[in-house]
């Protein structure tokens, strides 16, 4: 019953973007997420923490993340999301307009 | 994030929680206390599984309006219908009682403070009261937002914003009608028992829930412009709620007593005296007590434009 | 746990049993004499004396249907009823207005009743201003030194409970074994709404006290200062705990009592530590930033 915490430790096919300070966007609404990521010295990588209602999806939540580390190729960041039954395409979406914010 | 100038012309109803907050007071002067950063999520709502929010829902924080420290409480909507748990309510005690604390510190510290400077509470709400998941932290952290509404009398102006998509209903009801002055939009609707539980008390016939207009019209802000229960009806913009704002900030606090609609025997006995026109007239609907207000074409007011319904209504005098 | 005798619709008994006998008179406080037979019927106002003090009683009346509001009977607080608990509480402040903090006069509220008006003409009139009204009443009375005492019989529901009780300085309830009934919404309505079966909230209410019904929970809360066992023990335990409040206030403790008060209560019980978590955070969140909202001179 409890939620479902997801850890993950990832890293971008091609590190080149960092961000320079801590920031937060969107709302935990119905089949949304909020997230936020802070500037971390990670030897290039990613730590993830994904906290949702939803399990058996983690090799999802992998895939998705790390399609959005390569896109952006987003590196040296702690990434925490709260998310509550958004899907893949929303996830990204927001991991998106939250490195757009940064 | 967005910037502060492309905030004010946004929709209140759709802007979330913090957008309202940020845009409310003056560019760059928002501080958020207890924010998303400092992770402040219920333990109560993990323990049932449920999604949890950085911020519980409920965005607090400190910002100016001018020369007017502005304390800012934003109930988001989108996370659990704005509900008020353990934590988002004792963010909601904390943001009024740091109010009342910090205008006591600046009465001691100048002895020529004026009005404009003395501190302002802000309250969007947008809420069905106490969080089921947590319902007895909830229900006790009312009664503690009552408790500091009635402390700050006197002292710190209390301002209702109400124009969101959820409004402010139940215990939060309870609350909005217990501030100072209350602003909202058409859009708002401010109550206490929500439409689906009327229509389950009273049977469809009476009351059909699924019927958007005729909940607009017992609780949206029209209806409650007219009956005196919202003292500002405003364009539905960050920046109208704003303005209004801006134009109290610096009353004195008689001024802002005198705008309540509860909170003293004289107001109890006017309120009575509205009580006792409802038992007369029983009214079947909303429009019939605007038709007794003196509007002679009480459903024209319904789809009015804003400007001219503000210039040609007539509201209900008791 | 042997069951007794519920209260249960019996404020009016209630009140016999606590009040110096044959002391209650209905519908008088101070100056102030409620005539109309007719009005807020649900609600019993009146002044008694306990153990010799004067005292406002405020209590429901769960055979009382409120005629002209069809929607208020068995002890729910309608239109009429909130704002007539109001003006005795007003009553109440005005008629001790000039007397010292040491003699104002106690006001005991019995605590019974399921509701709120939830209808069509309590909407368009505004329900929720008459209970607001009622709180903010009780709430003035407290903080000018009124001592108030919540003494809960039989049901004590959400918003009812909420604006009859939660304003008081220190709430009394009797225990599970009267079927007293403390909560905001029964289980079964809980799980359709949040949308968890009736097991897992079965389970979680035996154990999380924010959660559960009942007295026992709300006292591990603060809820309820304390639990009362047998019908002869509200009497003392009220003139006992209206003594404590008096002392307290006369001492300056006004944080011990009320609804701040039980949120410390809550925190020495362990029922509710998030609470001042917050409370620490968000004031030294805001120390740090104080002067930048403060005049510049």
């Amino acid at each position: 019953m409890a939620l479902h915490t997801l850890t993950l430790d990832l890293a971008p096919a091609a590190p080149k973007t960092r961000i320079q300070a801590r920031l937060h966007v969107g709302v935990t609404g119905s089949s949304d997420l909020e997230i936020m990521m802070h500037p971390e010295d990670l030897s290039g990588r990613v730590a993830v923490t994904v906290v949702t209602p939803v399990t058996g999806f983690d090799a999802l939540w992998t895939r998705v993340l790390q399609k959005f580390l390569d896109d952006s190729g987003l590196c040296d960041a702690r990434i925490e999301i709260n998310d509550n039954n958004a899907t893949p395409a929303v996830v990204l979406l927001r991991l998106q307009q939250a490195l757009a914010a940064a | 994030m967005t910037h502060w100038t492309d905030l004010q012309p946004r929709s209140f109803l759709e802007a979330s929680a913090r957008d309202r907050a940020i845009g409310l007071v003056d560019e760059g002067s928002f501080t958020e206390l207890a924010g998303p950063f400092d992770r402040v999520t219920s333990p109560h709502l993990a323990l049932l599984g449920d999604a949890v929010a950085f911020d519980d829902g409920i965005v607090t924080g400190v910002g100016k309006i001018g020369r007017t420290p502005v304390f800012v409480i934003s109930q988001e909507g989108r996370f659990i219908g704005g509900s008020v748990g353990e934590i988002g309510g004792a963010k909601m005690v904390t943001a009024i009682k740091l109010a009342i604390d910090f205008h006591d510190d600046l009465v001691a510290q100048f002895d020529d403070l004026d009005e404009e400077e003395k501190p302002l509470v802000v309250i969007s709400f947008e809420t069905g009261g106490v969080r089921l998941h947590e319902a007895n932290a909830g229900l006790l952290a009312h009664a503690e937002v009552m408790d500091q509404l009635q402390k700050a009398r006197g002292k710190v102006p209390v301002i209702a914003l109400i124009g969101s998509k959820v409004g402010a209903f139940g215990g939060m009801g309870f609350v909005a009608a217990a501030t100072d002055v209350i602003i909202m939009s058409e859009f708002g609707r401010l109550g206490l028992t929500g439409p689906e539980v009327i229509e389950q008390e009273m049977g469809k016939e009476e009351f059909d829930a699924s019927d958007r207009a005729l909940v607009y019209r017992t609780t949206g802000g029209r209806h409650k412009f007219i009956m005196g229960d919202a003292n500002f009806l405003v364009e539905n913009t960050v920046a109208a709620f704003r303005d209004q704002v801006s134009a109290l900030a610096g009353l004195s606090i008689e001024a802002f007593e005198e705008m309540r609609r509860i909170g003293s025997s004289a107001k109890v006995k006017a309120q009575l005296r509205a009580v006792a026109l409802a038992a007369e007239m029983q009214p079947g609907d909303a429009t019939d007590v605007w038709t007794r207000a003196g509007n002679t074409d009480a459903h024209a007011l319904i789809d009015l434009p804003l400007p001219e319904f503000l210039a040609t209504v007539r509201r209900l005098a008791v | 746990m042997d069951m007794q005798e519920s209260m249960m619709g019996r404020g009016r008994d209630a009140i016999e049993m606590i009040v110096d006998a044959g002391s209650f008179a209905e519908g008088v406080v101070g100056a102030k004499s409620f005539d109309d037979p007719e009005f807020g019927p649900g609600a019993v106002v009146g002044t008694a004396t306990l153990q010799g003090t004067v005292c406002t009683i405020i209590a429901s009346d769960g055979g009382a249907m409120n005629e002209k509001f069809p929607v208020v009977y068995a002890g729910i607080i309608g239109l009429e009823e909130g704002y007539k608990m109001a003006e005795a509480v007003y009553a109440s402040i005005l008629e001790d207005a000039e007397k010292p903090l040491a003699e104002k006069r106690p006001l005991v509220l019995i605590v019974d009743t399921p509701g709120n008006g939830p209808g069509k003409v309590e909407e368009i009139f505004g329900m929720n201003k008459s209970t607001a009204a009622y709180q903010l009443a009780l709430a003035e009375a407290r903080l000018k030194g009124h001592p108030i005492i919540a003494m809960v019989i039989g049901r004590a529901i959400s918003g009812a409970f909420l604006c009859h009780g939660l304003q008081a300085d220190a709430i009394l309830s009797l225990d599970a074994q009267f079927g007293t009934m403390i909560h905001v919404m029964p289980l079964t309505s809980v799980s359709r709404i949040i949308r968890k079966d009736l097991e897992t909230l079965e389970v979680l209410s035996k154990q999380s006290a924010v959660f559960a019904a009942g007295p026992r929970f709300f006292h591990s809360l603060g809820g309820v200062e304390a639990l009362v066992e047998t019908l002869d023990g509200m009497r003392p335990a009220i003139v006992a705990r209206i003594a404590e409040v008096r002392a307290a206030k006369l001492e300056g403790r006004q944080d011990d009592l009320g609804p701040w008060g039980r949120g410390k209560l809550g925190e020495a019980r362990g029922g509710r530590i998030e609470r001042p978590r917050v409370i620490e955070m968000m004031s030294r969140d805001f120390a740090a930033v104080a002067d930048r909202y403060a005049p510049s001179r």
